[in-house]
């Protein structure tokens, strides 16, 4: 009831109950509202159930208390009128219920410090309270300075007595959250280690007499991990398609099927790229790798893609056996005329450079038309500098792992 | 014989690398004196031993590799550092590249292309692995703040070429034969490579390393 009340407001429900406990002390009329309140919101509540949204242009949550405090003081001066209201002891156990609350209950997210300044906050609106009660229903002014004084003195022993234990509690219970949290990043990484880097460990015992298979795993799982610790490309914003990351996962394929190590280094940034010719020069330049990574017998295949202000240039080059390019008859060639007929209409070319024993060298490029120059456009374009790939420091990120 | 102080927090990574640099079967002319397992053991061996090449480990227990190079800097004593590690991040590299490492291999290489990678960064060449190459031309390339010293903060034509060679994978005696000029114009050109990365003015490159690590 209260904590349908405080998410309205969007305060605490401390604080509508502490409302609720000083009007009850008028005279009972808090009881009267909490009943009435209960009733409006029973009533109002199958449509009313929205979600608590803190308003966008809300208040400081001080501000808010603050509200909230003028209402209750202002409903207490209204009830002043009516009845069955004392003003001597109204107002000063007002104070002390509120001092209490305050100083016992404990917010959800406070550290050490704050815990200390609310309980000491609370004792002293509390001991205003009662020396309040103690100066206003006495006559006698020695007596009264005589209870002011006590109330003091047991409010101050009160206050050195429980403020260190206080305060260590609210320490354990920071550093118990902070434990729990490592507990849980702990938990996570060995949910993924397990999912990842064990089953592979696994998976390599088995294949132990098989180094080639061996040495695939290993790299595979390097690749994922590094991948998992480092970062990766899932950051980047929802529907642009990027050379690098998909340059990546060509290679990480290839290497997975044909067990041929394939290293990418990608230059430049490749975000503006239309996602057709992404595909087009991915395509390319993946029956490039298989083919080296199958025929070539190198140890490995490198794979350099940049990005230059008006073209993409992808170079897949092996250290292997080459071969005889102007031999017609065998496969290659007809892998070489797909690669290059791929590339031509996509309107880019492709070449391939090989001899016999010094390896091969497949060259894609594609042609990028370059937007006109901001000066010649009339369209609103961003202020970005005419020359060079536009958006270049804050979007290429994610394309060297 | 090539002097070498080893420094990595893992005992096993150390015993790898000792038997490869040292390798019988062939003679490598590489000798580890020393090896250390965290900046402060680092700093304190090579200053006691002054060995010809650290090869570093990038992170290390109590530090890192800059934190290595600057330490034995500060105690004046010279070493050529080599830096192994599992990392390939930019921000990695980068840094340890500008604090005045000769050379960044990730620890896949093998055997000899690291004993090769020692002597080279023994010599005063500057050692690329093909990565390290990618990230050059994309911080020399990325359109940054207006250059403070072209002279510094550009790659010539020529320069511009052969890392992007060492790129797409080739090997120093590959790329002087492709682009007819010797090994060692290559090797001068890796090197004033290097030099412009270590004392370019451009802070640029830092912060656009660190961008490379957030994604």
């Amino acid at each position: 009831m209260a904590a349908a009340i405080a998410r309205e407001l969007g305060v605490e429900a401390l604080v509508i109950r502490v409302s609720f406990v000083v009007l009850s002390l008028a005279g009972g009329w808090g009881l009267a509202f909490y009943a009435i309140a209960w009733l409006v919101l029973a009533v109002a509540q199958p449509r009313q159930l929205a979600p608590y949204r803190p308003s966008p242009k809300a208040s400081s949550p001080f501000h808010r208390y603050l509200a909230v405090a003028m209402v209750v003081l202002g409903l207490l001066l209204a009830l002043r009128r009516v009845a069955f209201f004392v003003d001597e002891i109204v107002f000063p156990a007002a104070f002390v219920v509120t001092g209490f609350l305050v100083a016992w209950t404990r917010h959800r997210d406070e550290d050490g410090v704050s815990a200390v300044v609310r309980i000491l906050v609370g004792v002293v609106i509390g001991a205003s309270g009662m020396i309040a009660f103690a100066t206003l229903s006495s006559t006698n002014v020695v007596d009264a300075l005589f209870v002011l004084i006590i109330a003091v003195a047991i409010v101050a022993g009160i206050g050195l007595v429980a403020t260190p234990s206080l305060a260590r509690i609210g320490h354990d219970l920071d550093e118990e959250r902070q434990s729990r949290v490592r507990a849980d990043e702990r938990a996570r990484v060995a949910a993924h280690l397990h999912d990842s880097v064990l089953q592979t460990l696994a998976l390599i015992q088995r294949h132990a007499d098989d180094p080639v298979r061996t040495a695939q795993l290993a790299r595979h799982q390097e690749r994922e991990l590094r991948n998992w610790l480092f970062g990766s490309g899932d950051q980047s914003p929802p529907g642009t398609v990027r050379l690098g990351r998909a340059l990546e996962e060509m290679a990480a394929e290839v290497d997975a099927a044909h067990g041929v190590p394939v290293k990418t280094i990608v230059v430049g940034d490749s975000s503006d790229l239309e996602p057709g010719a992404i595909d087009a020069l991915v395509a390319a330049a993946k029956e490039a790798t298989v083919n080296a990574a199958k025929h070539s017998g190198a140890k490995r295949v490198d794979v350099f893609a940049e990005r230059s202000r008006d073209q993409v240039e992808i170079f897949v080059r092996d250290t292997g056996r080459g071969f005889d390019p102007t031999s017609t008859a065998t496969d290659r060639q007809g892998i070489v005329e797909s690669i290059v007929g791929r590339m031509e209409r996509a309107g880019g070319r492709g070449a391939v450079h090989t001899e016999i024993g010094g390896g091969t060298e497949v060259e894609l490029v594609l042609p990028i038309e370059v937007a006109a120059e901001p000066e010649a456009t009339t369209s609103v374009q961003s202020p970005q500098p005419p020359a060079a790939a536009p958006v270049r420091t804050d979007e290429k990120k994610g394309q060297h792992r | 014989m090539i002097r070498v102080v080893l420094v990595d927090d893992h005992g096993l990574v150390r015993a790898g690398v000792r038997a490869e640099l040292e390798n019988p079967e062939v003679d490598t002319g590489i000798e580890v004196v020393a090896e250390a397992g965290d900046v402060a053991e680092a700093i304190d061996e090579v200053v006691r031993t002054k060995p010809d090449v650290v090869v570093c480990d990038v992170h290390l227990p109590g530090g890192n590799a800059p934190a290595v190079i600057r330490g034995v800097v500060d105690r004046g004593v010279t070493a050529k550092f080599l830096a192994l590690s599992v990392s390939d991040a930019a921000e990695d590299v980068i840094d340890v590249i500008r604090t005045g490492a000769r050379g960044y291999v990730t620890k896949t290489i093998d055997g000899p292309e690291l004993v090769d990678a020692v002597r080279r960064v023994h010599e005063g060449d500057a050692v690329f692995s093909p990565r390290l190459a990618g990230f050059v031309l994309d911080a020399f390339s990325a359109d940054l703040d207006a250059p403070a010293d072209p002279e510094l903060d550009q790659l010539t034509a020529r320069e511009q070429e052969v890392m992007r060679l060492l790129a797409r994978g080739y090997a120093y005696k590959e790329i002087a034969r492709r682009l007819s000029i010797s090994i060692k114009t290559v090797e001068t050109h890796a090197s004033s490579v290097l030099r412009k990365l270590q004392l370019s003015s451009r802070n640029e490159l830092a912060r656009w390393a660190a961008d490379r690590r957030i994604m």
